[in-house]
């Protein structure tokens, strides 16, 4: 680490963010150098456009350390025409979606970058275009041409496999099932799948450019709505993210408020998941129960917050209602919820034909994982234990008694015990919340967001951990709004996971990961 | 898995109460009677719904699953969702409709048989919501296929989105 700081421009220290600028040639080796000898992970890439401020392009890449609660943030400034900067992809495979993503929305250049097609826009986008540089522009016409998807502006070709007995089967992005939309190309031989090409960003919404025109405020409802059963926790970073920012210490009572529903939403999802994979494998038993108890998590959740997705109770600086009132509902359905759930993890366990499905299906080996950048719940499958509640504490985590659950497998039975075992450790969690009393306001004062400052905000949602970094002008408006959902980083594991399995597994697998397509899609 | 099946034959296990919000007054149950009656009539107890999600949050989808599950039972009212396009009458849409999805949309639009009804789903289909103004989104369902109703919410809980389907069907036919 002395190493690279001593050959930086500039470090500055903000709260657990140290922040590193490089030189340009430099960029490769020091973010080398904490993957390699740091076995530091990347959590994410990002670049900004700051010309209008001191006529640079900035790339940032955030880096942590596991076992330490502190993140490095390399970056880089572009001046004058040359805008490229060096690929980390062949060293660091889990940088491989964000390089393409600065390309598309930056029309910065990563050299040396083995694969840059489009990622984030489909052919009728036109070429030469960046959405996220602050002087870019947009005729209607070409806007209308892009939704019309007949003119190919930019031509993208899927990854070919060749040989005897190869079938393509394409699926999507209308699927059959009620779920979100995406085009999957699978290459198969005969039933086992060969190789599998996701096409996704379908539902890209243009959701970092829609921040900054939002403002900081407005961001938190926009915040909510960028993963549906993610609500809660997408709106906990965004709002952390902006009270570091802006130097707003959240109160107790409130950070209990957060940490509450972050368990709460957690709760939901998991059991939801278990009773959907049930769905993948044709138990229809399992599936009914595993809704019915979701069903009466999200009542819950309407009767604590008015939202069955927790909407409308985070804002910067607080929460907007006392949920820890309502103690005794809570316990009462807890209960209720603890002795349903026992009892269908007890009737899937013991069920042949489900175990026989779910084991040894879609193994993601640890290897892949770390390489390509695995996390949240597929991480910790596959052994890898990455949990931002224990690596960087925040709100009431480092008072609470959790242990982050690990197996080693890595298959869809792994990723199912995995969330059983988060499942009651998330109860135990809310139940010791409920015990003590927190002093304090719900919301704290409000101040002026400070020029040009920035910082970073994360949580874990029940996917794995999300990352805002907000960065705002001389104004105090939003210079740059970056998230980064845990599935963006998942789904370039998902084809590695369906190798080597037979075509109807893929549900199963893809429910196993559950992953959200617009959070990633942006 | 058996004995699970013989406790709950002979336990006589009680029926999951319905939610709060649904409020079962005399007048309405009449009224969901009469459309019912309707359904069977028109639909011959078949609506079919295919839902078409345009670049929502997910939380629409999840709330059109969460109808089909124990405890609102969608399927009684005859109206059931679909796997194609093709077997469908209604289209139920979520999403300010992305730019990218545009053309999915429209082709799903087209591959549905006449008649059909399109609804949109949640406050981004209806008016862009939130992301109303973003250079990806296209404001609603309405800027790109004909839309014959709305329902409103962020997302619409079950119980709005089977009152919203009823009321809908109620006017239109």
């Amino acid at each position: 680490m002395e190493k690279v700081i001593k050959r930086s421009i500039t470090t500055k220290k903000y709260l657990n963010e140290l922040y590193v600028e490089v030189r340009r040639e430099d960029f490769r080796d020091a973010c080398m150098f904490l993957y390699q000898n740091g076995a530091a992970i990347l959590r994410v890439m990002f670049a900004t456009d700051e010309r209008q401020v001191d006529g640079t392009f900035r790339v940032y890449a955030v880096f942590s350390v596991p076992g330490k609660d502190e993140f490095t943030v390399l970056y880089i400034s572009l001046r004058g025409d040359d805008l490229s900067f060096p690929s980390l992809t062949n060293t660091i495979p889990a940088a491989h979606w964000y390089e393409r993503e600065i390309h598309d929305m930056f029309g910065l250049v990563p050299e040396g970058h083995p694969d840059l097609r489009r990622l984030i826009f489909h052919e009728s986008f036109p070429a030469d275009s960046y959405p996220l540089r602050k002087d870019w522009s947009v005729k209607q016409s070409d806007l209308k041409e892009w939704g019309e998807g007949i003119i190919i502006k930019q031509p993208y070709s899927f990854m070919e496999v060749e040989g005897e007995g190869i079938t393509e089967i394409p699926v999507g992005p209308v699927h059959a099932g009620i779920i979100e939309p995406g085009h999957f190309r699978f290459s198969a031989v005969g039933e086992t799948i060969f190789f599998l090409e996701p096409k996704l960003f379908y539902t890209h919404k243009g959701t970092e450019k829609h921040f900054e025109t939002l403002g900081f405020f407005e961001g938190v409802k926009l915040a909510e709505r960028i993963s549906g059963t993610s609500s809660f926790s997408h709106s906990a970073a965004y709002c952390m993210a902006v009270e570091r920012m802006a130097d707003i210490g959240l109160p107790e009572k409130a950070g209990a408020v957060r940490t509450l529903l972050l368990e709460l939403e957690r709760l939901y999802n998991h059991i939801g998941d278990i009773g959907n994979m049930c769905a993948g494998t044709g138990l229809a038993v399992g599936y009914a129960r595993g809704a019915v108890i979701k069903e009466l998590l999200m009542q819950l959740n309407e009767r604590l917050t008015g939202s069955r997705y927790l909407r409308g109770i985070n804002t910067i600086g607080g929460a907007n209602r006392d949920v820890l009132l309502k103690k005794d509902d809570i316990s009462t359905v807890l209960n209720t919820v603890t002795r349903e759930y026992k009892s269908l993890m007890k009737l899937l366990l013991e069920n042949v034909s489900h175990m026989e499905r779910i084991e040894t299906t879609g193994r993601l080996s640890k290897d892949i994982a770390v390489r390509l950048g695995v996390t949240g719940v597929a991480a910790r499958a596959s052994g890898i234990p990455d949990d931002i509640r224990k690596a960087h504490p925040h709100l009431m985590y480092d008072r609470l008694p959790f242990e982050v659950h690990t197996t080693a497998k890595g298959d869809v039975f792994a990723r199912m015990m995995v969330r059983a075992e988060e499942v009651e450790c998330s109860i135990s969690m809310i139940h010791a919340l409920l015990e003590n009393s927190y002093s304090g306001e719900m919301i704290a004062p409000q101040k002026d967001i400070p020029v040009l400052a920035s910082a970073l905000g994360y949580a874990e949602t029940p996917r794995g951990p999300v990352f805002y970094w907000v960065k705002s002008d001389r104004a105090g408006k939003p210079l740059r709004v970056k998230f980064r959902s845990p599935s963006y980083c998942n789904w370039p594991a998902v084809p590695f996971a369906v190798h080597g399995n037979i075509v109807p597994d893929f549900p199963l697998c893809n429910k196993s990961f559950n992953l959200s397509y617009s959070g990633c899609d942006m | 898995m058996l004995k699970e099946i013989v406790r709950n034959i002979f336990g006589k296990k009680k029926a999951l109460p319905f939610p709060d919000g649904f409020k079962g007054s005399p007048e309405d149950a009449a009224k969901v009677v009469a459309l019912q009656k309707k359904i069977d009539a028109i639909f011959r107890r078949s609506l079919r719904i295919r839902q078409v999600d345009a670049g929502s949050c997910n939380a629409c989808e999840w709330e059109c699953t969460a109808l089909t599950n124990p405890m609102y039972d969608i399927q009684r009212f005859g109206i059931d969702f679909v796997a194609s396009p093709r077997h469908a009458d209604l289209l139920l849409v979520s999403g300010p409709v992305s730019r990218q999805m545009e053309l999915a949309l429209k082709k799903t639009y087209i591959a549905t048989p006449e008649p059909r009804l399109v609804i949109a789903c949640g406050d981004c289909a209806i008016n862009g919501g939130i992301y109303r103004g973003s250079y990806a989104v296209t404001n609603g369902v309405a800027a790109v296929i004909p839309v014959d109703g709305h329902i409103p919410g962020c997302p619409p809980s079950p119980v709005a989105l089977i009152s919203g389907l009823l009321q809908i069907l109620e006017k239109l036919t």
